[in-house]
C-alpha cells in the first residue's frame, strides 16, 4: 500500500516536472533575484564583481532625483486611467447593442475584435501615420470640421500621449467586448420584461437591471485592463515616444538594456509591481460598494 | 409596437455598423497603403484602391532587404509553433497532475503559481536576460520559445478541464494496472481536445505578436521575428507604403486564423480572459 502511494507521488511530480522547472527558473528565481537586485548598484557590463549593495539608495534616487522616472509614473497613471475606463465603457455600449436587436451582428463583432488580436506593433505603425501633422486625422479635422490650426500630435509633449491612448483603446476594446457579450447573454430576459411591464423605459432598465447584474464582469475587466495598461510599452516604443512620453516599462527598458543599469532598472520594475498590487487591492476593497454577486 | 421595434433595430444597426467600419478603417488603410506608391500614400485625392496595385512593395519587403520577411516568417513560425505545441504539452501534463493525481505538495505548487500571476513579466526580465546569457540561448530563438512553454493561464485552464472529467474514466484502466502516463496519453488527454485548441489559439496569437521579449533577446538581424521586422522598416525608411506592407504581412496570418476558428478565439477569451 505504501508502495502504491509512493508511486502516485512520483508520478505526480514527474508530470509536473517540465512546468515546475521552467517556473522555478524563469519565475521564482527571476522574481527573487530581481527583488534582491533592487538593493544593488550594478552595471551589467562591469561583470559579477561589479555588484555593490547600496540598500534603499535606488528608491531614494528614483523618488527624489529622477525627474524622468516621476514623469514616467505620472504618464503610466494617465495611460491607465484613460485607456481602461474608455475602452470598457465603449465595449459595454457596443456589446449591449450587439446583444440586442440589430443586423450584421457577426460582422460588427469581427470589426471590433480584429484590432485586439492584431499585432500592436503593426497598429502603432498605422496610428503613427494617422496622427502625422499631414496625416488623415488632421485632414479630417481640416476638411470636415474646418479646424484652421491643426495640432502637431507627434511633436508636442502634451499631445503626443493622445495617439498612444487612442491606439491602446482601439486595440483593447475587442477583449472587453467579447467578455461583456458573454456576460450579457446570462442576464435573464424575464427581468427586463417584468420591468418593462412596470413601465421602466429601456434606459432605466439598463442602469437599474443590466448594469448591476453584470457588475462582477465590469469589476473583472477593470482589474485586468488596468493591469494591462500599466504595462504599456509597445505602442510608445514603436511610435518613438520613449523620450517624450515615457511609461514605467519604457523607462525600465531604457535603463536596463540601453545603459545596462540592472540594479536601478530592477528597482523601477518593483515600483511597477507595487503599483499594480496597490491598484488591484484598492479595487478589491472598493468592490463591496458597487459589485453585486 | 412591432413597427417601433423594427425601426429601433434599423437605427441600432446603422450606428453600430458605422462604428464597426470606423474600427476597420485603420486596417483597411494599412492594406490600401501597402499596395500604393510612396507619393500616392500622401496624395491629396485619396483612393482606397490605387490605379495600379504595387506588388513590388511586398516583393521588396519579402525578398530584397537585409531582413527579408520570408526569413522573419520562418523565425516567427518556429517560435510560435514550437512554443505553442510545447506549452500545450507541458500544461496538459501539469494540469493532469494537479487535477487527477493525489500527492502531497501539489496544492502548494498550484497556489504559488497562481500568486505569481500578479507579478508582471517586466519584473523578471533582467534575471531572465542573465540566465539566458549563462545558458547560451541569448540571441537564439530558444530565448523566446523556452518561456513560451510555461503559461499559468494554460495550466489553470487545462486543470479545470481535467477536474471536470469523471474519475470513473480512469478507474477501469487503473484496476488493469495502467500507469498514469498511459491513462493520460490514451484516455484523458484526447478528451481535453477543445480546451487544448483554446489554449493553442491564445498561445499562438500571443507568441506571434510578442514584441518586448523579441526586442530584448534577439538583437541579430538573422533572428528577427515579424514584429522586429516592422520596427526595422519604421527605422530604416520614410516610405510608408513599405512599412505598411511589412505591417500587413504581420497581421494577415492572424486575421486568417481568426476567420477559420472564431469560435475558439471567443472561447479563449471568455474562459481564460488574461492576456500577458
Amino acid at each position: 500500500m505504501k508502495n502504491a502511494k509512493n508511486k502516485e507521488t512520483l508520478a505526480g511530480w514527474l508530470f509536473l516536472m517540465p512546468a515546475l522547472i521552467i517556473f522555478l527558473a524563469l519565475v521564482v528565481f527571476a522574481v527573487v533575484s530581481s527583488f534582491l537586485l533592487t538593493f544593488t548598484k550594478w552595471n551589467f557590463l562591469s561583470g559579477l564583481s561589479g555588484i555593490k549593495w547600496i540598500g534603499f539608495e535606488n528608491f531614494v534616487k528614483l523618488f527624489t532625483r529622477d525627474r524622468k522616472f516621476i514623469t514616467a509614473v505620472r504618464n503610466t497613471l494617465i495611460y491607465a486611467v484613460t485607456t481602461a475606463p474608455v475602452s470598457i465603457v465603449l465595449a459595454l455600449l457596443f456589446a449591449y447593442v450587439l446583444n440586442g436587436k440589430a443586423y450584421f451582428k457577426k460582422f460588427n463583432r469581427m470589426c471590433f475584435f480584429i484590432p485586439y488580436i492584431s499585432s500592436m506593433v503593426a497598429l502603432a505603425a498605422v496610428f503613427r501615420f494617422l496622427f502625422r501633422s499631414d496625416g488623415p486625422v488632421n485632414a479630417i479635422l481640416m476638411n470636415v470640421f474646418h479646424v484652421a490650426e491643426v495640432p502637431k500630435w507627434l511633436n508636442s509633449t502634451a499631445l503626443c500621449k493622445i495617439p498612444i491612448i487612442c491606439v491602446m483603446i482601439y486595440a483593447g476594446i475587442g477583449f472587453s467586448l467579447i467578455v461583456y457579450m458573454a456576460a450579457l447573454q446570462n442576464v435573464p430576459r424575464e427581468l427586463s420584461e417584468a420591468a418593462a411591464i412596470d413601465g421602466a423605459n429601456s434606459v432605466t432598465q439598463f442602469f437599474k437591471i443590466t448594469l448591476p447584474i453584470i457588475s462582477p464582469t465590469t469589476f473583472y475587466l477593470c482589474v485586468v485592463r488596468l493591469i494591462a495598461a500599466f504595462k504599456a510599452f509597445t505602442a510608445i516604443n514603436i511610435m518613438g515616444m520613449s523620450d517624450t512620453a515615457p511609461s514605467l516599462v519604457t523607462e525600465i527598458y531604457r535603463n536596463a538594456f540601453n545603459s545596462y543599469n540592472f540594479g536601478y532598472a530592477s528597482a523601477e520594475s518593483w515600483v511597477l509591481v507595487a503599483l499594480i498590487l496597490v491598484i488591484t487591492l484598492v479595487q478589491f476593497r472598493g468592490q463591496k460598494k458597487w459589485v453585486h454577486y | 409596437m412591432k413597427k417601433q421595434n423594427r425601426s429601433s433595430r434599423v437605427i441600432n444597426t446603422i450606428w453600430i455598423t458605422v462604428c464597426g467600419i470606423i474600427f476597420l478603417m485603420p486596417l483597411l488603410w494599412m492594406f490600401s497603403s501597402s499596395v500604393k506608391t510612396g507619393p500616392e500614400v500622401f496624395a491629396a485625392d485619396f483612393h482606397w484602391i490605387p490605379k495600379e496595385i504595387q506588388q513590388d512593395n511586398y516583393r521588396r519587403v519579402w525578398f530584397t532587404s537585409n531582413v527579408p520577411f520570408w526569413h522573419l516568417y520562418i523565425n516567427s513560425l518556429l517560435v510560435s509553433v514550437i512554443g505553442t505545441l510545447g506549452q500545450v504539452l507541458v500544461s496538459s501534463m501539469a494540469g493532469y497532475s494537479l487535477a487527477k493525481i493525489n500527492f502531497k505538495g501539489k496544492n502548494a505548487v498550484f497556489i504559488t503559481m497562481m500568486v505569481t500571476m500578479m507579478i508582471p513579466v517586466q519584473a523578471t526580465i533582467i534575471p531572465r536576460f542573465i540566465l539566458f546569457k549563462a545558458m547560451n540561448i541569448y540571441d537564439t530563438l530558444w530565448s523566446l520559445i523556452l518561456p513560451g512553454f510555461f503559461s499559468i493561464t494554460s495550466i489553470f485552464l487545462l486543470r479545470q478541464f481535467y477536474m471536470g472529467l469523471p474519475n470513473e474514466l480512469m478507474e477501469a484502466a487503473r484496476v488493469d494496472g495502467a500507469t498514469h502516463f498511459v491513462i493520460w496519453k490514451d484516455i484523458m488527454m484526447p478528451l481535453t481536445k477543445p480546451a487544448m485548441v483554446t489554449v493553442m489559439v491564445l498561445a499562438f496569437v500571443n507568441s506571434w505578436n510578442e514584441y518586448l521579449n523579441a526586442l530584448i533577446f534577439l538583437p541579430s538581424n538573422k533572428n528577427y521575428t515579424v514584429s522586429l521586422g516592422i520596427q526595422y522598416w519604421m527605422q530604416m525608411t520614410d516610405e510608408y507604403n513599405l512599412m505598411m506592407a511589412a505591417a500587413a504581412s504581420a497581421v494577415i496570418p492572424i486575421i486568417v486564423l481568426f476567420l477559420f476558428c472564431q469560435k475558439y478565439f471567443v472561447e479563449s477569451i471568455v474562459t481564460t480572459g488574461v492576456k500577458g
